[in-house]
């Protein structure tokens, strides 16, 4: 036998108890098909920008559009189907950088503790209390972010708090434990018993809460290119949003808002359910039962 | 007492301070130098660095923290260059309407939310709770403006109910302008109210469930009590106290959805500000508005660790 399957045995119960909860499915399954989507975007739908047809200008759901079209005659279909691609894009890149920041945060005020841990965690309720919106709005309108992106380090650079505190508390429980006195007493540096042993066995709670940051991500991003600021050339919901909103004609055409919207509460609901999912899944209390 | 109210106070100073800090290293440091775009392209050479010199920005940076400082102490949030008046003076015509959105809003929250989170998980595993719970959960994902667009076009347009935009009618006066503002809140406040609504719900009822296994309840049941005095007198109380204080952490979080609100039904508060502010490039006026809607954050919050004094007389002891 190869190494894979003792991969999966060490998590087979896990696995298991995700399956026979359906909400975690059902986010599972909506998180695949957005995937699906994004990933055969050139596929499902024709490339968007450029100019419409004018003639076809805010027309209803047909054959041909099964949207409808924008305002500038624009196909909506496709723009709500290369929309997915700015939204991963946006998901991934946020949270790896709220992660890159937030995880160190978090280890090193979970570990050392003290002051260290005081200064660091006030920090973290400080960022929280602050209102996070137009904070993004002031950085992303004074950079001038043009690109999807920048955007999205941006959101990322204020996600962090969360996963800072996330990361802290699962480091109090590992560091406490027996082999991580055993690793000091071998004289073991601290680098490498914060970075290493510690991280691999703190990291399950992150990894999980890491979906609800995609989650609140995609809104914020959605947000930001409602109100006008961000990528003018990428079709992300937020922008087509804004459009229907800045031209007026949400007012009569329903088609215009309704789409790109399911697409945001599909993308975030499916997030949220599935990290409800993971979360039961590794929860010893109902994994057992 | 005194000493908890002086260490919530200190703390919201702090926060201030960083908030401002965040600020302005913001607009000084980011490479495209907003600082000189504040200044605006329509200057020659000469007038440029006369305006240079004026607002201190041949300085060392320390130098102009301080200077930045000291006008905000006086309240001098500079000028808006679209509409060339004091920032201080278009905030102070429309804070109060984001405070009587984001104060309507919080308040209306509590009194529909602590209930319905106390009900359902008294009910826990019931239908009743299940449908709580799935509406809460649909309201989190819910984006605001697609929320904001559907009541618009529902109660806006189709069935013209109520007003569609800003925040009273031109010539109301006294109580029929109270009521014209009333009719024009409500869809806003709705919008808002069904995104928060989630928090209160799921908080209360999480923490009903724990608080009904306490010992104190069982002496209160057997001591005969009405199932009725011991969930809404003896229950209910201690199920808010962890309610009250996410209600006060979440303040941060209403303050974005009433941007995004106040965008949707053209509402003259702060965020519908920001929205043109963005528009315009006005980049003193979002500065303001930040620092301004920090604040309000900040002392609402102080309010709350207050409140929850009351309600948690433990608090006082230590």
């Amino acid at each position: 036998m190869n190494q894979r399957p003792s991969l999966f045995s060490k998590w087979e119960k896990e696995i298991k108890a995700f399956f026979r909860h359906p909400i975690g499915v059902i986010g599972l399954a909506g998180v695949t098909f957005v995937l699906l989507v994004a990933i055969f975007a050139p596929v499902i739908a024709e490339p968007v920008g450029g100019y419409g047809i004018f003639e076809e200008r805010l027309t209803g759901p047909s054959t041909s559009h099964a949207f409808g079209t924008d305002d500038m005659g624009r196909d909506l279909f496709s723009q709500v189907v290369w929309g997915t691609r700015a939204s991963i894009k946006v998901a991934i890149l946020s949270v790896l950088t709220a992660t890159v920041i937030g995880v160190p945060i978090g280890l090193v005020s979970g570990y050392f503790q003290g002051l260290v841990d005081t200064v660091g965690m006030s920090l973290v309720e400080i960022f929280l209390t602050i209102p996070m919106l137009p904070l993004i709005i002031i950085v992303t309108a004074v950079s001038n972010a043009t690109s999807i992106n920048t955007v999205a380090v941006i959101i990322g650079l204020f996600s962090w708090p969360t996963i800072a505190r996330i990361t802290r508390s699962s480091t109090l429980q590992v560091s406490s434990m027996q082999y991580i006195e055993a690793a000091r007493c071998l004289g073991i540096r601290t680098g490498p018993i914060i970075f290493k042993h510690i991280l691999v066995n703190a990291s399950t709670p992150v990894l999980i809460n890491l979906t609800i940051v995609m989650a609140t991500s995609i809104i914020t991003e959605s947000a930001i290119s409602f109100l006008g600021l961000g990528d003018p050339t990428t079709f992300s919901w937020g922008k087509i949003l804004h459009n229907a909103h800045a031209s007026g004609a949400f007012a009569s055409a329903w088609w215009f808002s309704l789409f790109p919207s399911i697409a945001i509460v599909w993308f975030v609901i499916s997030f949220n359910f599935l990290s409800m999912g993971i979360r039961d899944a590794l929860n010893p209390k109902i994994t057992r039962a | 007492m005194t000493r908890y109210v002086l260490s919530r106070v200190l703390k919201g100073v702090i926060t201030l301070l960083i908030t401002i800090t965040l600020t302005f290293l913001i607009l000084r440091l980011l490479p495209s130098d907003p600082a000189l775009m504040m200044l605006g392209e329509m200057f020659t050479a000469d007038q440029r660095q006369a305006l240079i010199e004026r607002f201190g920005l041949d300085k060392p940076l320390l130098e102009q923290y301080f200077i930045y400082l000291g006008n905000l102490l006086q309240g001098d949030l500079g000028m808006s260059f679209y509409q060339r008046r004091p920032v201080m003076e278009i905030i102070q015509e429309k804070l109060p309407w984001t405070l009587l959105l984001m104060v309507t809003t919080e308040i209306l929250t509590m009194v529909v939310g602590i209930p319905l989170g106390i009900y359902s998980g008294y009910k826990r595993g019931t239908v009743f709770d299940q449908i709580v719970n799935a509406v809460a959960i649909f309201g989190v994902s819910v984006f605001v403006p697609w929320l904001g667009f559907t009541l618009l076009y529902f109660f806006g347009f189709k069935l013209p109910i109520f007003p569609v935009g800003g925040a009273y009618d031109v010539g109301t006066e006294g109580f029929a302008r109270i009521l014209d503002i009333g009719a024009h809140m409500v869809l806003p406040v709705a919008t808002l109210m069904v995104i928060y609504l989630a928090n209160y719900v799921l908080y209360t009822r999480g923490s009903v469930i724990d608080v009904m296994e306490e010992d104190y309840i069982k002496t209160a049941r057997s001591k005969g009590m009405s199932e009725r005095r011991v969930l809404w007198k003896h229950a209910s109380k201690n199920a808010m106290i962890p309610t009250v204080t996410m209600a006060g952490m979440m303040l941060g979080q209403v303050v974005g959805g009433a941007v995004l609100t106040e965008t949707i039904y053209a509402f003259p508060g702060i965020g519908r500000m920001i929205y043109q502010a963005v528009g315009q490039q006005d980049y003193p006026v979002l500065q303001g508005a930040f620092i301004i809607l920090a604040l309000s954050v900040i002392v609402m919050n102080i309010i709350t660790d207050i409140a929850i004094v009351y309600l948690d007389p433990r608090i006082k002891l230590e």
